[in-house]
């Protein structure tokens, strides 16, 4: 049943070897020396401050929404890291390798610029993957986990012990493709991989392996990830919280995980089939003996396509959050904000053929699939004016998050026209596979990363109870923003002058400029990269003079800004009843947002589990022994995952009980600390400086609100 | 978070097993599977009505077990249960019928039949 | 959207904390969750329809068989009864638990143990006769398609076997807790499933593949 491998394979150690090291590569070695030396130094400085029985007990074997969110984070920003180098060596490659000469660096083995064909290959291949798969998708995952059950009232996911076990299957896959740099090759087909040069015949290393098994850890451990959230808000809304009272980014958290529940089984399908040319000889996608290349394409897409408006959705859901609180107005036509999401993800399965219209199944089905990808344009067409005019006559504060915000509009605005030229077939068949397409879809993407970078400054003081420095993330925006200028711009020109995708080599001189601007690009991105870990660094450091109380903005809306930052473990301590759409605004209004719960209930919260980490590590291992086809490891690690996971069914968790008692001495004791705090800040913890009635009659001319925050307080 | 029922087993979810209704459910898909198995195997209809026929089987029989087996109706204890169904079949219908729509064309474009090849369509 | 600001609010009637508020119902939780994993799981065979449906064109089978030579449908009739009484004897162990009769419940879980090892065991014989006719999955892109389809489903019986047998023990070890009752109505769900499943299959793949 097993192919027959093209190189050696030993029933030990499958076909690892210690030729698959690269320690003659002049790049990869002396960052595995560095990253060698980071990671010693890592370990000796939490052995030294004792700090090994902390991470394990409060963040490896957590079952809190927030933490596990938290890491979902710090994972997702690791990763855009890694991405963004990718990116950073792909457009220096260009810019170095084009023309029509030999101008290669030969001590690299290159003979245009300073990477040969099959490095440039992997590198955009790993691009792609981590981004959309590894930076993107944990990034909103870990801010719906986090935001989720805050909106809704509740003290945890519906199933706490899942939502671990999704982060650790994430981070297996983070492993895999990390050690795929140190020990043997990633794919070089593309992130979406083409057929039939992933089969074993054209592809005989392990690159290809690597890359599925990836793409198929990810696909668990969100599928696990989607069914927990709809779960958790069909299930767990605290009274009063009825369907039209959800806020906006649960609503998109709802349709953006119907969407990777419904269609990551196909990505699993489509790759499995792939294994199963690969591993056991079979022919679905050969280019002969009955197979079908395009098969594969399909397949994939029928992911592909709903997966980027799962991506989409969460973005457009945190924009929903922050314009509203910074115009201190509720949203605009809240209804068809909700419809339109479920347009968006509706439509997002009828789109699919859009990817490669240039197949040849004639003009029927290009129709139909052009004019239903036309269709999205409409319900993103309603967000955006819903957006805009919740900023009409709003009260607007150009704060970080709200630029972040706006930066998103125009992203959105540029990707999104771009699209719909892009599905027009005739315009389609022109710029196939031209970098045009690149900028397109990056315009979309970052425009989810401005939402993200919005969200995480938003979001930031109700997790940690401080801001960041809100000059330092000004800075980073117009940097961040100058970098996208300048890269994706000239892209969108080199696309119309013909440069495909993926060209390690672009052989046309005009080009050139074109690389220089884009190279100029990249490094103010480098700098906004700083800038950002500087933003970290400050707030930290000034942490004390940034305390927030529970509405850390003054003007927020939903429900999360009534209980304290940073957030306590039970979440609330009475569970709320919840009155309106817009909780936290309507009882800032009413006067109630000092009122705390006067009589507490027992309270029943789950046990943390070292289990979730232990079966995601063992998923990795299953991972590594199939890439490598090491049997015996593959087959152990199987069969202990599943005993392990008999296991923890036997045992169960009973949870434990907090008293009432506690509860109210806990209670009590999060209040004094938030309010020692920022006791020296203005009362209210916003800009303005005191309670503000948004829209009641008055607000306007009351004494007490509407300070412009420039005067309140000074910035950073 | 106290628990609403204390007693497992009164359940509404447990009580709504039923014997009667879970032996319908067999009688109807196994007679339904018979029919289909026996038409094919005798070849006794056209092959398009054939086929119209054990589709038909199929669907009856898969509603069948869907109502008597799996409870799919609009009770209060089901409700998000055939709600997640119902906006699954469309998506069920939807990979399946514009995949094949799409590869039909695409074959009767670039494939054209052997004649004389034994095939199914 | 502001007429709830509109509206004078008497804060002596306003409910803030949702003091009787009973918590979640775990076992709903559990089967709805479990329920959704099912749906996604129905994508899964979806998924592997439509591949199927472009893998079954005549040029598909290249020149090697095509399901018309090498089905039997009272073959996997027989099969199908095996599975359609397994899952009646699941749901019959499932009534018996409203009384809370630990051996009614038992006794039905054997005997769908039984009835469901024996529709895999036909699978197994079916699949051993036919590589032994050389007819294998390596052989066209067609016969890829028909196995994958069938032996996902053959694989998630195997796992619902093993899934009863730890049920057995869980039953045995505990009794009907909570959990228990739960897993026991998700695996009811999880079984009967497999058999809707098993109609496309038997119908599209066996008796439509031997009809053309």
């Amino acid at each position: 049943m097993l192919v027959n491998l093209p190189g050696p394979w030993s029933p030990f150690l499958g076909r690892l070897a210690l030729s698959e090291i690269p320690y003659t590569n002049p790049i990869l070695a002396p960052l595995f020396v560095v990253i060698v030396l980071a990671g010693i130094a890592l370990v000796a400085g939490i052995t030294y401050y004792g700090k090994w029985g902390y991470l394990w007990k409060e963040w490896f074997t957590t079952v809190d929404h927030k933490k596990l969110g938290i890491m979902y984070i710090i994972l997702g920003l690791i990763m855009l890291f890694r991405g963004f180098i990718d990116g950073l060596m792909m457009r220096t490659q260009q810019t170095l390798a084009v023309g029509s000469g030999h101008n290669g660096m030969p001590v690299m083995g290159a003979i245009h610029g300073y990477l040969a064909p099959f490095h440039f290959g992997q590198i955009y291949s790993a691009h792609g993957l981590i981004m959309i798969l590894l930076a993107a998708t944990p990034l909103l995952v870990g801010l719906m986990n986090i935001i989720v059950p805050l909106q809704i009232g509740a003290r945890d996911m519906a199933y706490p012990y899942l939502n671990a076990l999704g982060l650790w299957i994430t981070a297996a896959a983070v492993f895999l493709i990390m050690i795929s740099l140190f020990v043997g090759d990633f794919s070089h087909n593309g992130w979406f991989g083409y057929a039939p040069i992933f089969e074993l015949a054209y592809s005989p290393g392990v690159g290809v392996d690597y890359w599925i098994w990836t793409l198929e850890l990810v696909a668990l451990g969100t599928t696990l990830g989607s069914i927990n959230f709809l779960a958790t808000v069909v299930k767990m809304r605290a009274p009063g919280v009825t369907w039209t009272r959800l806020p906006v980014f649960t609503w998109t958290a709802v349709s953006a995980n119907i969407i990777a529940l419904t269609s990551f089984p196909c990505l699993q399908v489509a790759l499995a089939l792939v294994g199963a040319d690969r591993y056991l000889g079979t022919h679905f996608f050969t280019a002969g003996f009955g197979g079908n290349l395009m098969l594969y394409t399909n397949l994939f897409w029928l992911w592909g396509h709903p997966e980027v408006y799962f991506v989409i959705l969460p973005a457009f859901g945190m924009i929903s959050e922050v314009i509203p609180t910074f115009s201190e107005k509720p949203i605009f036509g809240y209804i068809t904000m909700v419809l339109a999401s479920f347009a968006i993800a509706g439509v997002s399965w009828i789109v699919w053929l859009h990817h490669f219209f240039t197949m040849g199944m004639g003009p029927y089905v290009s129709t139909e699939f052009s004019v239903a990808t036309m269709l999205v344009g409409i319900p993103t067409g309603v967000k955006v004016f819903n957006w805009t005019f919740t900023m009409y006559r709003g009260r607007l504060t150009f704060s970080s998050a709200m630029i972040w915000s706006i930066g998103a509009l125009f992203l959105l605005l540029i990707g999104g026209l771009t699209g719909m030229m892009l599905s027009i077939p005739a315009i389609n068949y022109m710029v196939h596979n031209s970098v045009f397409v690149v900028a397109h879809f990056h315009m979309m993407l970052l425009c989810i990363v401005y939402a993200v970078f919005s969200a995480i400054i938003f979001w930031f003081p109700k997790v940690f109870g401080f801001k960041l420095n809100e000059a330092w993330g000004k800075i980073m925006f117009w940097l961040f923003s100058a970098g996208t200028f300048l890269v994706f711009f000239p892209m969108f020109m080199l696309g119309f002058m013909g440069e495909t995708r993926r060209l390690d080599w672009p052989f046309n001189l005009q080009w050139a400029p074109w690389f220089d601007v884009q190279e100029v690009g990249i490094a103010v991105y480098v700098l906004s990269v700083l800038a950002f870990l500087w933003l970290i660094y400050v707030s930290i450091r000034d942490r004390a003079e940034n305390r927030v109380g529970a509405d850390a903005w003054g003007t927020s809306r939903s429900l999360e800004w009534i209980t304290d930052s940073p957030v306590p473990f039970y979440n609330f301590a009475m569970v709320p009843h919840v009155n309106h759409r817009d909780e936290a605004a309507w009882r800032r209004e009413n006067g109630f947002s000092d009122k705390r719960p006067e009589k507490f209930v027992d309270i029943h919260m789950p046990n943390n589990t070292p289990v979730a980490i232990i079966i995601g590590a063992l998923t990795f291992v299953v991972g590594f022994g199939l890439t490598w086809r090491i049997w015996w490891l593959t087959v152990l690690a199987l069969v202990v995952t599943v005993l392990v996971m008999i296991y923890r069914s036997g045992k169960g968790d009973p949870g434990y009980i907090i008293s009432a008692e506690e509860m109210a001495k806990m209670d009590r004791e999060s209040r004094q600390k938030m309010d020692d705090g920022h006791a020296h800040l203005p009362k209210g913890g916003g800009y303005t400086g005191g309670t503000v009635t948004a829209y009641s009659a008055g607000a306007g001319d009351s004494g007490s609100s509407g300070t412009p925050p420039g005067n309140s307080r000074p910035l950073s | 978070m106290s628990h609403g029922h204390s007693n497992p087993l009164q359940h509404p979810e447990v009580q709504m097993a039923s014997r009667s209704s879970y032996l319908a459910g067999f009688v109807i898909a196994s007679l339904l599977m018979l029919a289909a198995t026996i038409l094919v195997s005798g070849q006794v209809l056209a092959p398009f009505a054939l086929l119209l026929t054990i589709m038909g089987c199929a669907g009856l029989a898969a509603i069948a077990q869907m109502y008597f087996l799996l409870h799919i109706d609009i009770s209060e204890h089901n409700i998000w249960n055939t709600v997640a169904l119902v906006m699954f079949i469309p998506l069920f219908v939807i990979t399946i019928g514009l995949t094949w729509w799409m590869f039909s064309q695409l074959y009767m474009r670039t494939m054209p039949m052997i004649p004389g090849m034994p095939g199914m369509h | 959207m502001s007429s709830a600001h509109d509206k004078p609010v008497n804060p002596d009637q306003v409910v803030l904390w949702s003091d009787d508020y009973e918590g979640h119902d775990v076992i709903s939780t559990r089967t709805f969750g479990f329920w959704m994993y099912i749906l996604s799981d129905g994508m899964l065979f979806a998924t592997l329809f439509a591949a199927y449906g472009v893998l079954s064109y005549s040029h598909s089978y290249y020149t090697g068989p095509t399901p018309a030579q090498f089905v039997a449908p009272w073959y996997t009739f027989i099969q199908t009864m095996a599975l359609f009484l397994s899952v009646l004897a699941y749901g019959f162990s499932m009534a018996s638990m409203k009384t809370g009769s630990k051996a009614g419940v038992i006794n039905g879980m054997i005997a769908s143990m039984v009835l469901g090892g024996v529709f895999l065991g036909l699978n197994i014989h079916d699949v051993l006769r036919m590589i032994s006719m050389g007819i294998t999955p390596e052989v066209s892109g067609g016969l890829s398609a028909f196995y994958a389809l069938t032996q996902v489903h053959a694989a998630h019986i195997f796992v619902g076997l093993i899934w009863m047998l730890v049920m057995l023990y869980q039953i045995l070890k505990k009794g009907f807790t909570e959990d228990v009752v739960g897993r026991l109505i998700s695996l009811r769900m999880f079984w009967q499933f497999q058999a809707v499943m098993w109609v496309f299959i038997y119908v599209f793949v066996y008796l439509w593949g031997y009809m053309s």
